[in-house]
């Protein structure tokens, strides 16, 4: 289903429950009683077109109009996937740990192995921070800072210097794929660790980490097929447009 | 279990929705990307499929050698109307035509599927890793490189790669840490000795 405009935005929620960490993100919360999807947003500030493409295609993967996302601005691009960004890290991350921590506590027979899991989520806990941090210290300001350059009259040296020093294209190739460790995770406890007796924290696990991997997907698909290529049209343009001077 | 997997390259929606409704009928198939456009093909993307199913109006010079070189391992399928002349450029392992009725679609479909199968039954039969690649796996755990490995174990380097893709292939596990976890949990390498000794 395509959610729309009209739709009442509590509908949105009960037609699928993933919407909710969208919402989350953009700063609504819950209690919307029985107002649209554009009442919602205009009353919390958020561009209702924007939310629209960003909650239709996270819920639907084959849902992704890449070309109609690319038209929104990098500013609001970029606060999105800052805000997913701490999502990650203040909510998903800590209950995966948390679920970790439970699992260690309460096995007996192998915390061994358990252990082994939250060493190997821990690790991966710092390469995402890594990931993320590099985007925000040096990819999303450079990103603002074209679109800037881009949007401006005047032309102004500053930004073909910072051009010269870094580029979309350096991003694209160095951006890492960050999901690909959750689905190891999530292989080795579905084949191969050898079942706690406490099972119903590591369905839970499970379920947590996968949808942390879908969740990631969604981002990078973003910032991969929307971002990348917005910024790369924008660095050509300025590029001609000081060639001209 | 054989897997055929699919990349779909076609402008229109209502194509590749339909192509892959039809695919999806095969057991054992997957179509793993589609694209709606040639430029996407830049970006780095995990090209590894048995088969790409591609609307040649997409191709230009640049996507024509994207496609010529992942094309040793990949079987390339055009799709389109009858009177579009193909390039020469590319080897087509088959055509499959706009007004083609879906059983004959399924047929040419389950034919290259067919054969590919019996080619890959060799790899295929041993899932469970072997002696060799045990040792492999001992010392990707133990943090040595390719190279080292190599070196270690007086083979080439691209044996070794060799090896880690049927590793993990057969596995399911992509990346070190992951394939230490592996190692530990079967007993391969000891969870008091994980890391090379620096010597
Ligand atoms: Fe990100
Ligand atoms: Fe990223």
């Amino acid at each position: 289903m395509i959610i729309t405009k009209n739709i009442k935005m509590a509908d949105v929620i009960h037609t699928n429950y993933f919407t909710l960490s969208v919402l989350n993100r953009f700063g609504i919360e819950l209690g919307f009683g029985d107002k649209s999807v554009d009442e919602i947003c205009k009353k919390n500030n958020v561009d209702v077109d924007f939310f629209l493409e960003i909650v239709n295609a996270f819920v639907d993967k084959d849902y992704f109009p890449k070309k109609h996302l690319q038209t929104f601005s990098v500013k609001l691009i970029t606060d999105y996937l800052q805000k997913t960004h701490d999502y990650y890290h203040k909510l998903k991350v800590p209950e995966i740990e948390h679920l970790i921590e439970e699992m260690v506590d309460s096995c007996y027979t192998q915390k061994e192995n358990i252990v082994l899991l939250k060493k190997f989520f821990n690790d991966y806990k710092q390469e995402l921070l890594n990931h993320t941090r590099r985007e925000e210290e040096i990819v999303f300001p450079y990103t603002l800072a074209i679109e800037k350059a881009y949007n401006s009259v005047e032309s102004d040296n500053s930004v073909i210097e910072l051009m010269e020093t870094y580029s979309i294209e350096i991003f694209q190739n160095e951006h890492d794929n960050i999901e690909e460790k959750l689905l190891d995770l999530r292989n080795i406890i579905i084949k191969y660790l050898p079942q706690p007796k406490n099972s119903r924290l590591c369905n839970k696990l499970l379920y947590e980490l996968f949808n942390l991997e879908q969740d990631i997907n969604d981002h990078s698909r973003i910032e991969e097929k929307v971002l990348v290529p917005k910024i790369r049209e924008m660095e050509k343009i300025i590029t001609k447009k000081f060639a001209e001077k | 279990m054989y897997k055929a997997t699919f990349i779909i390259i076609e402008k229109s929606y209502l194509i590749r929705k339909g192509l892959i409704s039809i695919i999806e009928k095969i057991p054992n198939t997957q179509v793993i990307q589609q694209f709606d456009n040639e430029d996407d093909l830049k970006t780095p993307a995990n090209f590894e499929s048995d088969f790409i199913i591609i609307n040649p109006n997409l191709l230009n010079a640049n996507t024509l050698n994207i496609i010529k070189k992942i094309a040793k391992n990949t079987q390339v399928i055009s799709l389109s109307e009858k009177s579009i002349v193909l390039t020469k450029e590319l080897e087509w392992t088959t055509q499959i035509y706009l007004d083609d009725t879906q059983n004959s679609i399924l047929k040419k479909l389950n034919t290259l599927i067919g054969n590919r199968e019996t080619k890959n039954v060799k790899s295929e039969v041993p899932e469970e890793i072997s002696k060799r690649e045990i040792d492999i796996l001992k010392n990707i755990a133990l943090g040595y490189s390719n190279k080292e490995i190599a070196d270690k174990l007086f083979i080439s380097t691209h044996t070794v790669v060799t090896h880690r893709k049927n590793i993990t292939r057969k596995l399911g596990i992509k990346t070190v840490p992951g394939l230490t976890i592996y190692a530990i949990l079967n007993k391969i390498i000891d969870i008091n000795n994980t890391g090379k000794s620096k010597s």
